[in-house]
């Protein structure tokens, strides 16, 4: 049985300008301790999947389908039952390390009040726990910088503190969110560095959010490409980045910037991604896709193909090297 | 902490003395002297007064003189209209009564604001909430000059139940302080909404939402502080419309607090109790602008530089 | 400028179509009906105290004999004699006083927010502008001045220059310009860092001209917005002091002189008499507010 089993989740918010639809008939799984990468542009939905998954949708946002986390139904759950797994069975690590703190309490609160939450422990020992934590995130010298506020430390150091804090707990299931979108490209490698090893140490299962290509390939045994709040195409890592054979995939990988051949073009995908409160019929890429026919006004089924793999897609192209 | 609070005061003293001496100014070059009031006097008794309460001397020892009693001995010097009587004198008898209900106001405007904003907040769009903004946006048009001669309307002539006037037991402090409460309590109400409802859809909420914090935790612990930030800076300017709407109490309510003296000492051209009583609620009001700011510092670590 | 991530993304995902930031501001304006009731309202109180003295049978000053001494019983709002609001104590006409007083009130609180206005704009603007250490000792400056209890101040300069309605208008309005200053100096700090001024000092334009030129007409929609929220404040501010008996003169009246005889009569069963005023002052100040807070919805939807 998986640990995460969701099954056509949709996200919708209801705004002045009418619903908006951020995801569609979402359905993916996610194992014991595995890695699982959610790639997309903004707007495609990917950070809607995770606060669903958390019941963590703003006020006007409302999900449907099912999320089952280790057998039981959570999407709907009560607020008190989804507290219970919060922070202890699954934990996240938002975008932004700047204002996900809460910059009026001290880091040692902030820390300590998961640890008296869900393993009953006293404020010293939380403490103490914590300072363990923030060793193993690589905080320097963390007994005294523990009682810091927030702004006290760099982006980089306020997202191993995040990271620290979503690990106390040791949770089933980590999920994060764009964890280096807002950070110095150089520390954007040390915390992704650092997430890896503390995946294999804790083993976690863990969904990483992101738009970047690049640190999916490195740290994720499966991705799954969202576009316009729907799955374009998913599968293992390396085939699927090796052959991609959705249209927009391809167009995703022909985008990134490549430093190891200085004559490659970099191709950007001609277009803007869907207006989701007025979206085109079908599939969402259709208006941007070199190979769409009329068929596409016809949204296609999530269809598995070659091994482990599956793509919607009424006209896959040919699997060749990008 | 300590250099913040002796930079405030560093503003707060100035500010002080400046205000005495502006207003002694202003004294000063009201067209014609205190005394040239109804009747003509004499030039040898109104040299013999102006001899009396100095204001022969030149104008920078006059105002030397001034602020020096003032500042040592909070001395204000004599009544211009009642000759046996000094300022302070005047003050001292009316200054309990607007401190009793003054304070009274300001905790009620305070508790009861705070706590219907933050559960309008709390139960957003719920009835509570639109009966919460129905009412505020109600008191903001009933000022303590309308919502007095209602309440008298209502609960003395109407119903009977409290007394309209006077000030001699607790049932006399209730209209008077509902009276000069209830338009702040709305602000305060209104403010610690919006702002909670402000603070309720920043990331460090979700964050303390995704450690699987009860709900009352998430507000009392983590958005309480911050959403009473805008509600602080606006305790300033809250303090000095009630003390202003104090003369409308004393006035309304015979009460007899120093509103009363303020206003007779204005119609009678009393200009020393004029100035004594306009010193002591900007002192006051200085003063409590720095306890805003010393808890606004208390509370964002950011400040405390 | 904290936005959420929520917000943020649902606005990501539903890009508006080309609409002009004020067509979209009238666009909500118009939709808040609190706002448009508030226009009604006040509309309905500005022809009240325009023409309002044509449907008067009695001027503001006329004593009515029949009544005079007996207006608690004579004196209710009646159409036989012409008093459709009743008579005040001496016999005189409330319709047609409320009418003056009504008047009286709009234009304290027009001409008061005007003066705060002109004075807090160019103060901010200037202190925004020129930045630096000047921003800084201006600011302190605001920051003195706004801790004086001004009330006391005006009565004060009320009683030694005379009561005279100009020093009123003048007087409420320097007393309320710092908030203004303080909310202009903001805008004028974000705009000062714009492309456009930066190439007009660039090319050479002198500081004043940049600030009337570019800066301030930018500040428009912030400023009308205060502008509708200052009115009903000197409104209030005029009316308290009228209350005690310390502002407008008779037989000159406003609202505030108006609830304040009113309150002094109750006990005697004269209701109307702080009923009508009570009640075209409290409308006066729900049309502002409403009107003000729909402009400041409409212009900054993020503040909602």
């Amino acid at each position: 049985m998986a640990l995460l089993e969701i099954t056509d989740l949709s996200v919708t918010f209801d705004t002045d300008d009418g619903p908006v639809h951020a995801v569609s008939n979402l359905s993916l799984s996610v194992e014991k301790g595995e890695t699982l990468g959610i790639v997309g542009e903004s707007g495609s939905g990917k950070s809607q999947t995770a606060f669903a998954l958390l019941g963590l949708l703003a006020r006007n946002g409302r999900a449907s389908g099912s999320v089952r986390f280790d057998g039981q139904e959570i999407l709907g759950a009560t607020t008190k039952e989804m507290n219970r797994l919060r922070a202890d069975r699954m934990a996240i690590v938002f975008q932004d390390p700047m204002t996900s703190l809460n910059p009026y309490m001290r880091i040692s609160d902030q820390m300590a009040e998961v640890l008296t939450l869900h393993r009953g422990m006293g404020k010293r020992e939380a403490v103490s726990e914590a300072v363990r934590m923030l060793d193993a995130v690589r905080i320097p010298s963390a007994r005294d910088r523990i009682r810091l506020y927030p702004h006290e430390f760099s982006g980089g150091m306020r997202q191993r503190v995040m990271i620290a804090m979503a690990l106390l707990c040791q949770p089933d299931l980590l999920v994060a969110d764009e964890p280096t979108t807002a950070l110095d490209v150089t520390v954007q490698a040390q915390i992704m560095d650092l997430l890896d090893d503390l995946q294999k140490e804790f083993g976690m299962a863990t969904i990483l959010i992101t738009h970047d290509l690049g640190v999916v390939a490195g740290f994720c045994e499966r991705v799954v490409v969202l576009y316009g709040g729907r799955v374009m195409e998913e599968g293992p890592t390396d085939p699927l980045f090796a052959r991609p054979t959705h249209p927009y995939t391809r167009g995703l990988l022909a985008a990134v910037p490549r430093v190891d051949d200085a004559d490659a073009k970099m191709r950007a995908i001609p277009g803007a991604p869907p207006d989701m409160a007025d979206p085109p019929p079908g599939c969402p890429f259709r208006p941007r896709c070199d190979f769409a026919g009329d068929d596409c006004l016809r949204m296609p089924p999530l269809e598995p193909f070659d091994r482990n793999r599956a793509r919607a897609c009424r006209r896959p192209v040919a699997e060749v090297a990008p | 902490m300590l250099t913040y609070t002796l930079k405030r005061l560093a503003v707060a003293i100035p500010t002080l003395l400046l205000l005495i001496v502006v207003s002694f100014l202003l004294m000063h070059a009201a067209p014609g002297g205190p005394f040239t009031a109804e009747r003509e006097l004499p030039p040898q008794v109104l040299a013999n007064l102006n001899a009396k309460y100095g204001l022969d001397d030149p104008l920078w020892k006059q105002i030397l003189t001034y602020v020096w009693n003032v500042v040592t001995g909070f001395d204000f010097g004599p009544s211009f209209i009642y000759k046996d009587r000094t300022v302070n004198e005047i003050i001292a008898q009316g200054f309990p009564v607007t401190l009793t209900y003054g304070l009274l106001s300001f905790a009620v405007a305070v508790v009861v604001g705070v706590s219907l904003g933050i559960a309008a907040a709390v139960r957003h769009n719920s009835a509570l909430d639109y009966a919460a903004v129905g009412v505020s946006i109600g008191a903001q048009v009933l000022p303590n000059f309308v919502m007095a001669p209602i309440l008298v309307l209502v609960f003395t002539l109407w119903l009977g139940w409290l007394p309209g006037g006077g000030w001699q037991g607790p049932e006399y402090w209730i209209l008077p302080v509902v009276a000069l409460s209830t338009s702040f309590m709305a602000s305060i109400a209104r403010i610690t909404r919006s702002s909670m409802l402000e603070v309720l859809t920043q990331n460090h909420i979700r964050t303390a939402r995704a450690k699987g914090l009860p709900e009352h935790r998430v507000i009392l612990r983590h958005a309480l502080k911050p959403a009473l930030l805008p509600v602080i800076s606006y305790l300033g300017p809250a303090f000095v419309g009630m003390i202003t709407g104090s003369v409308v109490v004393d006035i309304y309510f015979s009460t007899g607090g120093i509103g009363k003296a303020f206003v007779d000492s204005a119609l009678n051209r009393d200009y020393a109790v004029m100035m004594g009583v306009t010193i002591l609620m900007g002192a006051l009001t200085i003063f409590f602008n720095l306890v805003v700011d010393l808890a606004y510092a208390w509370i964002d670590p950011k400040i405390r530089y | 400028m904290v936005s959420t991530a929520e917000q943020t993304t649902a606005t990501d995902v539903a890009p508006k179509k080309g609409r002009s930031l004020w067509a979209d501001a009238r666009r909500r304006f118009l939709r808040n009906k609190a706002a448009m009731l508030g226009l009604a309202i006040l509309v309905f109180v500005a022809l009240f105290a325009v023409f309002g003295g044509l449907l008067a049978q009695w001027s503001n000053e006329e004593l009515d004999y029949n009544v005079m001494g007996q207006a608690a019983q004579l004196g209710g709002p009646s159409l036989e004699n012409g008093h459709y609001f009743g008579t005040d104590d001496l016999g005189r006409d409330l319709f047609a006083r409320t009418v003056q007083g009504t008047q009286i009130s709009l234009a304290v609180g027009v001409i008061g927010a005007l003066i705060a206005c002109v004075v807090g704009t160019v103060y901010g603007a200037t202190a925004g502008y020129l930045g630096g250490r000047i921003d800084s000792v201006m600011m302190r400056l605001v920051d003195i001045f706004m801790a004086v209890p001004y009330m006391f101040v005006l009565i004060l300069l009320l009683v030694m220059y005379g009561r005279s309605i100009t020093i009123l208008f003048i007087g409420v309005g320097l007393i309320s310009w710092m908030e203004m200053a303080r909310i202009v100096r903001g805008q004028t700090l974000s705009l000062k860092g714009r492309d456009f001024v930066e190439a007009a000092q660039a090319t050479g334009v002198s500081t004043p001209v940049i600030i009337a030129r570019h800066i301030v007409p930018n500040l428009l929609g912030v400023i009308a917005v205060y502008a509708t929220l200052l009115v009903p404040l000197m409104i209030l501010t005029e009316s308290f002091i009228s209350f005690l008996g310390l502002g407008v003169q008779e037989p000159m009246t406003s609202l505030g002189a108006l609830i304040s005889e009113g309150a002094g009569t109750i006990a005697y069963g004269t209701t109307w008499q702080l009923g009508f005023p009570l009640l075209f002052f409290v409308l006066t100040l729900f049309g502002f507010f409403f009107v003000g807070d729909g402009l400041r919805d409409a212009l900054d939807p993020k503040d909602r």
